[in-house]
């Protein structure tokens, strides 16, 4: 519980005095706010276009659940590699789960903070709040995973991002691309951001051609996984 | 009583040999030098020791577990926009150790004017000062120092050697590596010449001086290894 406890701690200071990883947390409902913002006070905008129009507060919750939180967590581990700071933890005894444990759970923290500003802005109340909420943290869980596993295997911040950007690009915006092209869309059928997507369009226009917990499912199956990938990457690569 | 030793340790990466037949011991409480110049193998042996590589062949012992051993390798580690004491913090509680210790060891480094500068703020000699501070805030019973001094100006680098010989008169053994002869005579008991990878040379450094009539004015290290090699050390 020590190195959980140290760990989180470190986590915490040092992502507060870290503009890259601070932002990625803060732009995301800002923009969604301002963009939300313009597009209800556009001159001559009807009730009926504004209807119809994409959500801007989901459309950044899943960019964000789905890119933002890939690149953070990857950036975290390949630093502290790349500086061999893990190095010095396992020599002082830590287990790389702990450490692990210890900088992802500052990540969901922050990530369920940014959830929470997300509900405020979209003005989610009862059962959407929850559902919001439930299907941001399945998507920020995935996606921290996901990121996890990219700084295991890239050991430096260099090739961490060129291995993880690619990937981060395809599954923040596969849902919107899905939207025009039918083979995209199949393959796009089993990855979570894409229920995220089926879930808030549930929330925004209340339509959805299955049942919601069914895409609950695919994004908890596409997290057990994830996990299996990691644990793989964990054992060939180790951590320090 | 050995607390560190190894027995005909060989390691190759790939085609590089570079460690061949390496064998010696240090005792509890003595400060053992490794020397050599750049690229014969002291890093290697200290990457050994504390498990961060595997030996191809030979044994190798160390006499207390990982978190009794303190570290200063080449790369510092410090988690560089935290600041000197949370640096020492995030030890400290790993360790489960009073707060107050922090405090202490910064004094003991000269740091305690910088205890809320954040590591990327400091100065190269700060830095390892902190490494200092960091490898011995638990009390370790090893210490290994990888070129402890290396690009520190002499005021620094005396205030250095200064905390390890208090060290070694509390009971730690220090095990340091260095490329510099007159730094391995006036600290260690015993030192263990490398090149290419083999021990040349081993024993007390005064009389590994005294073996080869190398006492000019001072005990002239860097002279025996010249003339064990023919080659200079940098």
């Amino acid at each position: 519980m020590r190195p959980l406890k140290a760990l989180f701690k470190k986590q915490f200071k040092d992502t507060i005095k870290n503009p890259a990883i601070l932002i990625q947390f803060i732009i995301f409902p800002i923009i969604a706010f301002v963009i939300d913002h313009l597009v209800t006070n556009m001159y001559g905008i009807t009730e009926e276009a504004l209807a119809n129009m994409p959500n801007q507060v989901t459309m950044q919750a899943g960019i964000f659940a789905g890119m933002g939180l890939i690149m953070v967590p990857m950036g975290i581990i390949a630093e502290d590699m790349d500086k061999k700071s893990l190095r010095f933890l396992s020599m002082a005894g830590v287990r790389p789960m702990s450490y692990l444990m210890g900088v992802n759970g500052v990540m969901l923290a922050a990530a369920l903070c940014t959830a929470i500003a997300f509900t405020l802005i979209g003005g989610f109340s009862g059962t959407d709040f929850w559902i919001f909420l439930a299907a941001m943290m399945s998507g920020s869980i995935a996606s921290i995973i996901l990121g996890s596993t990219f700084g295991l295997l890239a050991g430096n911040q260099q090739s961490a991002s060129a291995l993880a950007f690619p990937a981060a690009i395809v599954i923040g915006f596969g849902p919107m691309m899905a939207q025009f092209n039918d083979d995209i869309a199949r393959v796009m059928h089993v990855v979570y951001t894409q229920h995220f997507n089926v879930i808030a369009e549930y929330l925004n226009f209340g339509i959805s051609d299955a049942p919601l917990w069914h895409s609950f499912a695919i994004m908890w199956a596409n997290t057990a996984v994830l996990l299996i990938l990691f644990a793989l990457a964990y054992r060939s690569k180790g951590i320090a | 009583m050995t607390s560190v030793s190894m027995k005909d340790v060989q390691k190759s990466f790939g085609k590089n040999h570079v460690l061949r037949g390496i064998t010696f011991d240090t005792k509890v409480g003595e400060i053992f030098g490794l020397l050599g110049p750049s690229g014969s193998g002291k890093t290697t042996i200290i990457n050994i020791l504390t498990k961060q590589f595997g030996v191809d062949s030979g044994e190798c012992f160390v006499s207390v577990g990982s978190n009794e051993i303190g570290l200063m390798l080449e790369h510092d580690g410090l988690f560089s926009r935290l600041s000197c004491a949370d640096n020492l913090h995030v030890f400290r509680e790993i360790y489960g150790i009073p707060k107050k210790r922090v405090e202490e060891v910064l004094e003991s480094v000269g740091l305690s004017n910088a205890t809320k500068t954040s590591a990327d703020k400091l100065s190269k000699g700060m830095r390892q000062r902190l490494v200092i501070a960091r490898a011995i805030l638990h009390h370790p019973k090893i210490l290994f120092l990888d070129e402890p001094t290396s690009a520190l100006d002499p005021v620094t680098a005396r205030g250095i050697y200064k905390l390890i010989m208090e060290l070694r008169e509390k009971g730690s053994t220090i095990f340091l590596t260095t490329h510099n002869m007159e730094e391995a005579t006036n600290l260690c008991d015993r030192v263990v010449m490398l090149h290419d990878g083999k021990i040349i040379e081993q024993g007390n450094p005064k009389e590994i001086c005294t073996r080869y009539n190398a006492i000019k004015t001072i005990h002239d290290l860097e002279s025996v290894f010249i003339q064990l090699t023919g080659g200079g050390l940098k």
